[in-house]
């Protein structure tokens, strides 16, 4: 009977689901109104460019031909991309860059942001430090460090040799082996303070009588961080990680002025990759085709920091 | 100052006749303002200061000097490695146009030579470029060849075709047809520091004869005084590399494809004969063997060799003789004992021909750049100004501001700039200026087809970072370097 009576409600309900969305809809049809501009603005930026990419993922451009006069290959350029070896280094890079610098940020940013949450001394002055790597600009950033790195005249160079922990400056931005680990450094150095931001803005939520109650019970510093004070910073952390993982993903400034991806692409991550294949190497067929996969992955990044929001959210309302 | 030998300078261009005759013989010159046969710095000399020329009269004729229009112009300006005398003869050049043509409203933008191809390219997909460009000679090609430029030739801004090197004109050419006009042209020489080579038991005034010398050369500069020896540049994406790397590449004898025939047809990839690998090897040999080189020769340009040379840190590199100036300029910023160290490094330059291969082959990059005009519907506005175009380019291409605008380092893309009183006043006040037009002669032009710069400024980078990095064998890497060109010809493979 029940199960008669679901099965006969089923199309009354969606019925009933229909109208009421689009009486809905007509009865905010003015605050649809206000947002159309920018719904407009985003189609144009947006949805037209992203349309646009995928087509151009479909066919060859030849430095010989105009964009206009493209060649249509079909899958061609994806079959391409996956075959290349280029691509499978060039991935390879960009999980490590973009796992390591998230990491170690968020890693630096809560260990700073637990520092910084006691009161001591100075504490704002070393805060406004500490943010000053993420102030600056990246492109003045990169050059610094290229001088700081360099393997003739950089700066740690003449540090080790100086106090003669070395014969010869290190080298660290011209060889395969060391030139991403270097330049996580520098994007690690640049990010956490963002970390360091968002979870020093989520400890101020981190009820002190917990706290005091923990202590009291006899919990010692770590039991206190890891059963109280972690747990509450589990919603910042999630949208923290995967804001510092889309960056990552996104990255350009440190690696294209430090090192235009080289040597040997040891340090071409996809971004990278994809403005050298476009704009100099004109393979904008295959740069488009690069531009699509990295589009889904985001995109399902993009999803689970949604999600992770809209969770939060949730959670805040059962609360 | 300059030691090098100008007797043997002149034998060797006479050596080079086979390749000069070409050049002569070439059908777009017939009767050129200067003798191409007897090109010697002696001759230079001899032809400098010998006519006047006025460049408003003569541009008139072009386009009157009272014409009202407006012109978008975006060319190959100056950047950190050029000297300041350069940076005032270009303002100079803007300061003259608009004082002769003050009715045409110019809005110029000055790019350094690795972002202009980019932005162009760049803005072209746009429609959205400019009126005109001044290109580097190995972009001219690619842009012609896609039907973004309209024919433009010198006789359309008042000059003769024969008024400029057949080398440089044929930069400009594509499938018959030209497309710019040469604003000037440069051969780089081989530059040392006397007092390195001197501590390090060298002769300090004689240069090394062959690239198997500078290998030696490095190697013994490194090993007595701990220092560079060779200023190698491998960085990807900027011009330095292959201006660098061609020349040894190909007085090894080997090429990318036949660009140093007399009538090459690009048809052949050799950048994997064994000719090409041996040069590949030399520049290995000093990287990774003797380790001679800066280390920093993978992520560097030849600015950054310019600071290391200064300091004493580096003997020998390739450049042009604008870094005499470059020298001068570092040491006005040099402060406390680093002013003596940089003036004593200045007073120990020294300039020479690049040096030969084994069989005694000598080449250099013919470059420089050209001016082209793009067609309407490219341009942003759907426009083009055409007398406006034409007046700039005869005023730049002029002998006179061909000659001012490659005052401190090239040479003029009109040869009648030799023979202006510039030119006299030039060879008095530059040092080392007889080793550039000596090098002329010499010099090879890239390939003339449009996948010129994805070839030069990622492909052979590439490969010698592959090798000097251990990524591939020298072999491996000049394979692999082989196969991507064959991509790329077939079709736009990677």
């Amino acid at each position: 009977m029940t199960m008669a009576t679901g099965l006969a409600d089923a199309p009354l309900e969606v019925k009933a689901r229909r109208f009421g969305f689009l009486r809905q809809a007509w009865t905010h049809r003015s605050d649809y109104l206000y947002v159309l501009p920018a719904i407009v603005v985003m189609l144009i930026v947006i949805a037209y460019p992203i349309y646009y990419t995928v087509e151009l993922s479909f066919f060859n451009t030849p430095p010989s031909l105009q964009l206009r006069d493209k060649e249509f290959v079909g899958i061609d350029n994806y079959a391409l991309i996956l075959r290349s070896d280029v691509f499978w280094r060039v991935t390879a890079n960009t999980f490590i860059w973009t796992l390591f610098s998230t990491v170690f940020a968020f890693i630096l940013g809560l260990g700073s942001a637990l520092a910084l949450n006691h009161e001591f001394f100075g504490r704002g002055i070393l805060r406004a430090i500490l943010i000053i790597p993420w102030v600056i600009s990246a492109v003045a950033a990169s050059y610094i460090w290229k001088w700081i790195y360099h393997s003739d005249f950089g700066l740690v160079g003449a540090v080790l040799v100086g106090l003669g922990l070395a014969e010869r400056p290190p080298n660290l931005i011209d060889s395969v082996g060391t030139v991403l680990p270097s330049l996580i450094v520098v994007n690690v150095w640049r990010e956490f303070p963002f970390a360091m931001i968002m979870l020093t803005a989520g400890l101020q939520t981190v009820p002190d009588q917990l706290l005091r109650a923990a202590k009291v019970d006899g919990a010692n510093a770590w039991q206190r961080f890891w059963h109280v004070t972690f747990p509450h910073l589990q919603g910042v952390s999630t949208v923290t990680i995967l804001l510092l993982a889309v960056s990552n993903f996104n990255s350009f400034i440190i690696p294209w002025i430090m090192t235009g991806g080289g040597p040997s692409n040891a340090s071409h991550i996809w971004i990278t990759h994809i403005y050298e294949l476009a704009f100099g190497r004109q393979r904008w067929g295959i740069a488009s085709a690069y531009s699509v996969l990295l589009f889904l992955i985001l995109m399902t990044l993009g999803y689970f920091y949604v999600r992770a929001l809209s969770g939060g959210e949730k959670k805040e309302r059962v609360a | 100052m300059s030691t090098f030998n100008f007797g043997r300078a002149i034998r060797g261009g006479i050596s080079t006749a086979a390749l000069t005759s070409f050049l002569m013989s070439s059908p777009v010159l017939a009767a050129p303002p200067v003798d191409l046969s007897k090109w010697s710095p002696e001759y230079v000399r001899s032809i400098a200061g010998t006519k006047e020329f006025d460049t408003a009269a003569d541009c008139s004729k072009v386009t009157p000097l009272d014409y009202k229009g407006r012109l978008t112009f975006w060319y190959q300006g100056v950047f950190e490695g050029d000297p300041d005398l350069l940076r005032q003869y270009y303002k100079d050049f803007f300061v003259a146009f608009r004082k002769t043509y003050p009715n045409i409203d110019l809005q110029d933008q000055a790019l350094t030579y690795n972002d202009l191809l980019d932005k162009f390219r760049t803005a072209l997909l746009g429609n959205a470029g400019p009126m005109m460009v001044r290109l580097q000679i190995l972009g001219g090609v690619e842009f012609a060849s896609k039907g973004y430029l309209q024919e433009l030739k010198p006789e359309d801004v008042g000059y003769a075709t024969e008024d400029f090197w057949p080398g440089a004109m044929k930069s400009n050419m594509w499938k018959g047809k030209t497309y710019g006009i040469p604003t000037n042209n440069e051969t780089m020489a081989f530059i040392w520091n006397a007092d390195i080579f001197k501590r390090a038991g060298l002769d300090p005034e004689r240069p090394p004869a062959t690239w198997d010398d500078v290998v030696k050369y490095s190697k013994q500069i490194h090993d007595k005084l701990g220092i560079a020896g060779y200023g190698l540049v491998a960085r990807k994406n900027a011009g330095n590399t292959p201006y660098r790397f061609l020349p040894q590449l190909w007085g090894y004898g080997g090429g990318v494809f036949d660009e140093t025939a007399q009538s090459p047809t690009y048809a052949k990839v050799q950048i994997n004969s064994p000719a090409s690998k041996h040069a590949l090897q030399a520049s290995y040999d000093m990287y990774v063997r003797d380790k001679s080189v800066p280390v920093s020769a993978l992520t560097n340009q030849q600015a950054d060799n310019q600071p290391l040379f200064l300091a004493g840190q580096l003997g020998m590199m390739i450049s042009h003789p604008s870094d005499y100036d470059v020298m001068l300029d570092l040491k006005k910023k040099a402060s406390g004992t680093d002013v003596q160290k940089a003036q004593t490094v200045i007073d120990n330059m020294r300039y020479g021909l690049i040096p030969t291969g084994p069989d005694g082959k000598r080449a250099v990059v013919f470059g420089g750049s050209n001016m082209h005009i793009l067609k309407p519907e490219y341009v942003d506005g759907g426009k083009v100004d055409l007398p406006a175009a034409k007046a700039l380019a005869c005023f730049w291409t002029s002998p006179e501001w061909s000659l001012k605008m490659a005052y401190a380092g090239s040479n003029p893309g009109n040869l009648n700039g030799f023979k202006t009183k510039w030119m006299k006043e030039r060879l008095d006040n530059i040092k080392f200026l007889d080793v550039t037009t000596s090098m002329l002669p010499y010099g090879v032009p890239f390939p003339t087809i449009p996948e010129t710069p994805e070839i030069m400024n990622i492909v052979v980078p590439d490969m010698l970072q592959n090798a000097l990095t251990g990524a591939l064998t020298v072999d491996q890497a000049a394979d692999d370097a082989a196969k991507k060109i064959k991509n790329i010809m077939d079709g736009g493979k990677l």
